[in-house]
C-alpha cells in the first residue's frame, strides 16, 4: 500500500485515483507513500508534527528510489515518494492546517506536493510548468464540495504507470530540496530539517548514505541550482532526457516540453 | 486518358523519392563555449548563401539559442551538398554568473545570460539526441581539449554512430596546438582552421561533402 492517509491510516495502491480528491474517508488531504519494497512493517503515520524517532534517515531513504534508473517505472518513486516530505516540510505555510478539513477546502495535497514550499504563497494559481496535465486535472475538486471526490475517478483513463509517471518526471523538486541535496550528509540530519520527518519509518538494510547521494546528483538531477545564476549541468541526464527543457525559472522550477509519446512506453 | 494519369502518377512517385533521398542532412555545429562555433557557423552561412547565421562574441554563451540555416548548398568537386547548419550553445558542465560580470555586465544580466545558457545546453543536448544527423565538433586548439565535456560530447556521438568531423580552430592564434588535438581523439580526422580568417575553409567544405554528403 504505496500511498496512506496520515490522518486516518487508510492505504492506496499505488497510483490510486481514489486519493487524488482527498481520503475518501476522512476528507484528509495529506498522503505519505511507501514504494512497495517498504511496506513490511508500515505504520501509520500521525501526521506532520509527531515526528517519529528515526525520522532523520528519512530523506536519504526517498532517495535511493531515483538512483535505480532501470525502468522509466523507476522514476516514479521519488517524487511520490517526497510527497509527505514536503508537506511536512512546510508547518508554516498552513499546510498542515488542511489537515482535518475537507478536500475541497485546500488543494489535495498529491498534486503540490513537490511545489508546496514555493506555491505556498499563490496555491490557487495555475502553475507555470504546463507540461503536468496529469496533475492539473486532479488538483482543484471541481464539485467544491465533494469530499471523498468520486467524480474526478472516472476522469483519466490513463494507467497508473502514467499518472504517477507524469507526477514524478513533471513536478517539481523545491529550492530547498535542491539545497538539502547538495548538502553533506552530516548536515542534513543535524539542521534538523523539518522536512525529516516523513515517511520515516523505513527498514531493511540501508544502502550507503553517501553513495546514494553522490549516486543521486551524478544521475538524477540534470541541472542542479546551486544559487541563483550558478547551475551545475549533468550533461548524461539532459541528453538522456526524453523531454526537454525549454526555461528554468527563478524558483528552480523547470519548464518543460513534453515529448508527443509520453507514456506510450510506460504502458 | 487512364493510362496518361496513371504514367504522370508514376512518374511524380519517382520523383518524390528522389527529392525524399536528397533531403538535406541537417548537421550540428557542437563544441564548449567559445571555440568559434557562430563564428563557423557564420563563415560557411555567408561563403554559401550570403547570410549570417547569428551575432559572435568573444563573451562565453552568446549564443543560447540553436539557430538553423536551412538549404545550405555546398558545391565540391562538381558535387553539391546540401546542409541545415545547427549552430548550437556552446556545452558546458558548469555556468556562473560571475564570469559574465567580468565583462562589464550588470548582475542581473549576467544571471539572465547564466540561466539562459543552461537552457541553451539542455537546448543543445537534447539536439544532440533527436534533430542531427551529423556534428561537426569545433575545438578551440589554443586551449586544452582533454576535458569532461568533450569527451562526454565526442562519446555521445561516436555511440550514435553520427558522422563526426573535429576541427582544431583559432590557427591564427598565437598559442595554437593542432596536433594536442588531434592526440586526443585520435580516432577521428581533425580538420585545422581559423573560422574568423577564412584559413583552410576549402578542406573544411571537403570534408563537410565528404562526411555529410
Amino acid at each position: 500500500m504505496p500511498h496512506q492517509c496520515t490522518t486516518c491510516g487508510r492505504t492506496f495502491p499505488d497510483g490510486s485515483k481514489e486519493m487524488l480528491s482527498g481520503c475518501p474517508d476522512c476528507g484528509g488531504n495529506k498522503f505519505q507513500f511507501k514504494p512497495a519494497s517498504e511496506t513490511a512493517d508500515e505504520q501509520p503515520s500521525s501526521g506532520g508534527d509527531e515526528p517519529p524517532a528515526t525520522d532523520r534517515q528519512s530523506p536519504p531513504t526517498d532517495r535511493q528510489s531515483p538512483t535505480d534508473r532501470q525502468s522509466p517505472t523507476d522514476r516514479q518513486s521519488p517524487t511520490d515518494h517526497q510527497s509527505p516530505t514536503d508537506h511536512q516540510s512546510s508547518p508554516a505555510d498552513g499546510q498542515p492546517a488542511a489537515d482535518n478539513r475537507p478536500a475541497a477546502d485546500s488543494h489535495p495535497t498529491s498534486a503540490d506536493d513537490a511545489t508546496a514550499a514555493g506555491d505556498a504563497a499563490a496555491p490557487e494559481s495555475p502553475r507555470p510548468d504546463s507540461g503536468t496535465p496529469d496533475d492539473q486535472s486532479v488538483t482543484p475538486n471541481p464539485s467544491g464540495s465533494d469530499p471523498n471526490g468520486s467524480d474526478s475517478e472516472h476522469v483519466r483513463e490513463r494507467s497508473e504507470e502514467n499518472v504517477a509517471q507524469a507526477s514524478a518526471r513533471s513536478d517539481v523538486v523545491s529550492p530547498d530540496e535542491l539545497d538539502r541535496a547538495s548538502r553533506d550528509v552530516e548536515s542534513a540530519p543535524a539542521s534538523g530539517d523539518p522536512d525529516s520527518d516523513a515517511p520515516a519509518e523505513t527498514e531493511g538494510p540501508r544502502p550507503d548514505i553517501d553513495d546514494l547521494r553522490d549516486e543521486l546528483n551524478e544521475q538524477f538531477e540534470s541541472i542542479r541550482i546551486v544559487s541563483p545564476g550558478k547551475y551545475e549541468l549533468n550533461l548524461m541526464e539532459l541528453y538522456d532526457r526524453q523531454e526537454y527543457i525549454i526555461s528554468l525559472q527563478e524558483d528552480g522550477r523547470y519548464v518543460i516540453e513534453m515529448p508527443d509519446a509520453w507514456g506510450i512506453q510506460d504502458e | 486518358m487512364g493510362l496518361l494519369t496513371n504514367l504522370k502518377d508514376s512518374i511524380s512517385r519517382v520523383t518524390d523519392g528522389l527529392f525524399a533521398a536528397d533531403e538535406p542532412k541537417r548537421i550540428g555545429i557542437y563544441g564548449p563555449p567559445n571555440a568559434g562555433k557562430t563564428t563557423l557557423a557564420n563563415r560557411i552561412a555567408r561563403d554559401w548563401t550570403g547570410d549570417a547565421v547569428g551575432p559572435e562574441s568573444h563573451i562565453p554563451h552568446e549564443t543560447r539559442r540553436a539557430r538553423r540555416k536551412e538549404n545550405v548548398e555546398i558545391e565540391r568537386n562538381g558535387r553539391k551538398v546540401t546542409i541545415d547548419i545547427v549552430d548550437t550553445p556552446g556545452v558546458t558542465t558548469k555556468v556562473d554568473y560571475k564570469e559574465f560580470l567580468d565583462h562589464d555586465m550588470e548582475k542581473d544580466d549576467a544571471v539572465r545570460r547564466s540561466r539562459e545558457a543552461t537552457e541553451g545546453v539542455a537546448e543543445a543536448m537534447h539536439w544532440l539526441r533527436e534533430d542531427v544527423d551529423g556534428v561537426i565538433y569545433v575545438l578551440d586548439s589554443t586551449t586544452d581539449p582533454f576535458t569532461q565535456v568533450n569527451t562526454m560530447l565526442i562519446g555521445i556521438i561516436e555511440s550514435q554512430d553520427l558522422p563526426a568531423l573535429i576541427l582544431a580552430n583559432k590557427t591564427d592564434l598565437p598559442g595554437s596546438d593542432v596536433q594536442q588535438i588531434a592526440n586526443a581523439f585520435p580516432q577521428h580526422e581533425t580538420i585545422p582552421l581559423s573560422a574568423l580568417e577564412g584559413d583552410n575553409m576549402d578542406e573544411v567544405y571537403t570534408k563537410i561533402a565528404e562526411y555529410f554528403g
